[in-house]
């Protein structure tokens, strides 16, 4: 059984400027999964975010969360999902880390006893158990995601969803962020997430499936690898040569290179001096390299080194999206 | 074993205390606050040196002390919700599934429990340095308060829901306090009113949830009254009234005002 399924048809204000932030959206996700919603800025990912978390009603359509109807059954849905939303949403500066907690556990309703153990716990597990009696206003940027992903897990709910997770966390913060999620969370507590992400590289590496959101449609939903092969059409094959100087014999080889089936384009790198360097072709996935290599040997090119370039979740966002992603991914070598 | 609703609000005040506490500045300019404020108003009260005799029959002084440390509760109570729905703090409040009374009880509580403690002060400093004379009825009074306390918290969810949706002052508290300066009879009894303008203008007076909270209170703590007194029981029946009518209202708007700003998606703005 999903855990989630949404068929939402618009979210739309009923004043002021028309927004449709969401329309024919069709997805489901699956237990003990972590789904990717990737997206440029407007796409709509928060705004799915909060529908399901019951922060926002959409007009028409359905969304159910454990087969509760998150418009109609919020409460059954808030038992089985919490959000993690960015910034240090609703936590009281001056008070420390485990009053703040304390103050969360005791809305959420938990008994006082089961409450201290559930804090202690979660201060261990990430991390912030020597610092839990500081002040939240001390707390680094990192530490206080750290607590919102506590006060996210008090009412230990087996969803949880993320709104861009790592945003403004330092490399290693948002990877030790990234670990806990994944290895604690989901593969020791089971938990499911869906989590929005403007990071490719961190959908790439944490997400079991994604779907990239582009102007409130689900423009592709798989998993990335699939993702990557399916949306782009063409590999980059690039060829590195020994010096080799660029002369009129080489320009016709360029011309013929053009005219072999299954080449999109060929980008020759010359240098004055050491002259032609290095050839970088478009070509289609299924592409017989030896073809390529035929005629290269006919020019007495000294080839020094061979790689095919695969498309990256980032190639595959452009081709979707049409937009470059905040955080550019480089091309995997194989 | 306390409800949890109950566990819940002593968590809000628990929280706004501690915050409060931190402060010490703060603790310490409005504990001078309210020393000022007694001898300003008392200093006031004793050059007047009048009789209220239209409504209550206390001299000047009782009248006035009672009615300023009321104004006292009252200013904090309908600011308590409004000044904490931060949009940021009132989402992850939702998603806790906090219930609406325990969200509006619990964040006006300490500011309630802060404005009864000054409360004190103002009585004491008033009788003691003043002169002033009560002629409290303790049942009438507990009854009065929690009059007004419904009273106050329904203007309050009013007042809550409506800034939801507007992001800034509403304009309904906005009216109803401006109004409450001068119909209300903080400093002078609202018959008073009659013989300044036109006989008459005080009707607007009773139309006020304000003007009730302060009636009332005044009657129970400056004139002793039977509750069994026919007329008297009429007084807290229409204070009453209002007090059921004002807080299902306020409850109402309240959860109109955030079923409209999910709808908008606007829960989360400024």
């Amino acid at each position: 059984m999903g855990t989630f399924s949404n068929l939402l048809e618009s979210i739309k204000g009923t004043k002021g400027p028309f927004i449709e932030a969401i329309s024919g959206l069709d997805l489901e996700v699956q237990e003990g999964e972590i789904f990717g919603i990737l997206g440029p800025n407007g796409a709509g990912k928060t705004t799915l975010i909060k529908i399901l978390c019951t922060l926002v009603l959409h007009d028409e359509g359905e969304a159910y969360v454990r087969g509760y109807d998150v418009k109609k059954e919020p409460g059954k849905v808030l038992n089985n999902l919490q959000a993690v939303l960015p910034g240090s949403r609703g936590f009281t500066w001056r008070l420390t880390g485990r009053q703040n907690l304390e103050f969360y556990s005791l809305l959420y309703g938990l008994e006082d006893n089961v409450a201290k153990k559930r804090i202690e716990y979660l201060l261990e597990l990430t991390g912030l158990l020597d610092r839990a009696d500081d002040d939240f206003q001390r707390y680094s940027t990192g530490m206080q995601r750290k607590l919102l992903l506590c006060r996210g897990l008090l009412r230990d709910t087996p969803i949880i969803l993320f709104d861009e997770p790592t945003t403004g966390l330092d490399p290693s913060s948002a990877a030790e962020f990234r670990s806990l999620i994944k290895d604690r969370l989901v593969a020791e507590e089971g938990k499911t997430i869906l989590m929005s992400t403007h990071n490719l590289s961190e959908a790439q590496g944490m997400c079991d499936r994604i779907a990239i959101m582009d102007r409130g449609k689900i423009t592709a939903c798989n998993t990335p690898d699939r993702i990557r092969y399916e949306m782009v059409d063409e590999n980059q094959f690039n060829v590195a040569f020994h010096e080799t100087p660029f002369t009129g014999k080489h320009e016709v080889m360029l011309n013929r290179l053009q005219e072999i089936s299954g080449i999109q384009g060929v980008t020759p790198s010359i240098d004055p001096t050491d002259g032609l360097q290095e050839l970088s072709f478009r070509i289609d996935k299924l592409m017989d390299l030896s073809v390529i290599l035929e005629v290269l040997l006919n020019y007495d090119l000294n080839i020094k080194t061979m790689n095919t370039m695969e498309p990256t979740l980032e190639d595959a966002f452009i081709a979707i999206t049409g937009e470059r992603p905040a955080v550019p991914r480089r091309r995997v070598r194989r | 074993m306390i409800p949890i609703a109950l566990k819940q609000i002593i968590a809000f005040t628990k929280r706004d205390y501690q915050r409060w506490s931190s402060y010490k500045t703060t603790v310490i300019t409005q504990i001078i606050n309210i020393f000022i404020g007694v001898f300003s108003w008392g200093v006031r009260a004793s050059y007047v040196q009048r009789t209220v005799t239209e409504m209550y029959g206390s001299d000047y002084i009782s009248f006035l002390i009672v009615g300023v440390a009321i104004s006292n509760l009252i200013l904090p109570l309908v600011q308590g919700v409004e000044r904490r729905l931060n949009p940021w703090t009132l989402e992850t409040i939702l998603m806790t599934n906090l219930s609406t009374t325990v969200f509006v009880i619990g964040n006006v509580m300490w500011k309630y429990i802060f404005s009864i403690i000054t409360f004190v002060p103002y009585l004491v400093i008033g009788i003691l340095v003043f002169g002033a004379k009560l002629n409290v009825n303790l049942t009438a009074t507990i009854l009065a308060f929690i009059i007004s306390a419904a009273i106050l918290m329904g203007l309050a969810m009013v007042s809550s829901g409506l800034r939801i949706v507007t992001k800034s002052t509403d304009p309904i508290t906005w009216a109803i306090n401006i109004l409450q300066n001068l119909f209300s009879g903080i400093a002078f009894p609202v018959v008073y009113l009659d013989t300044i303008f036109f006989p008459g203008v005080s009707t607007v007076s009773w139309f006020l949830p304000q003007t009730w909270v302060y009636h009332l209170c005044r009657l129970s703590m400056l004139t002793n009254p039977n509750l069994l007194d026919p007329g008297i029981m009429v007084q807290y029946l229409k204070g009453l009234v209002f007090a059921l009518v004002l807080f299902p209202v306020g409850y109402k708007i309240f959860q109109w005002g955030v079923l409209r700003a999910k709808r908008e998606g606007t829960l989360g703005h400024y």
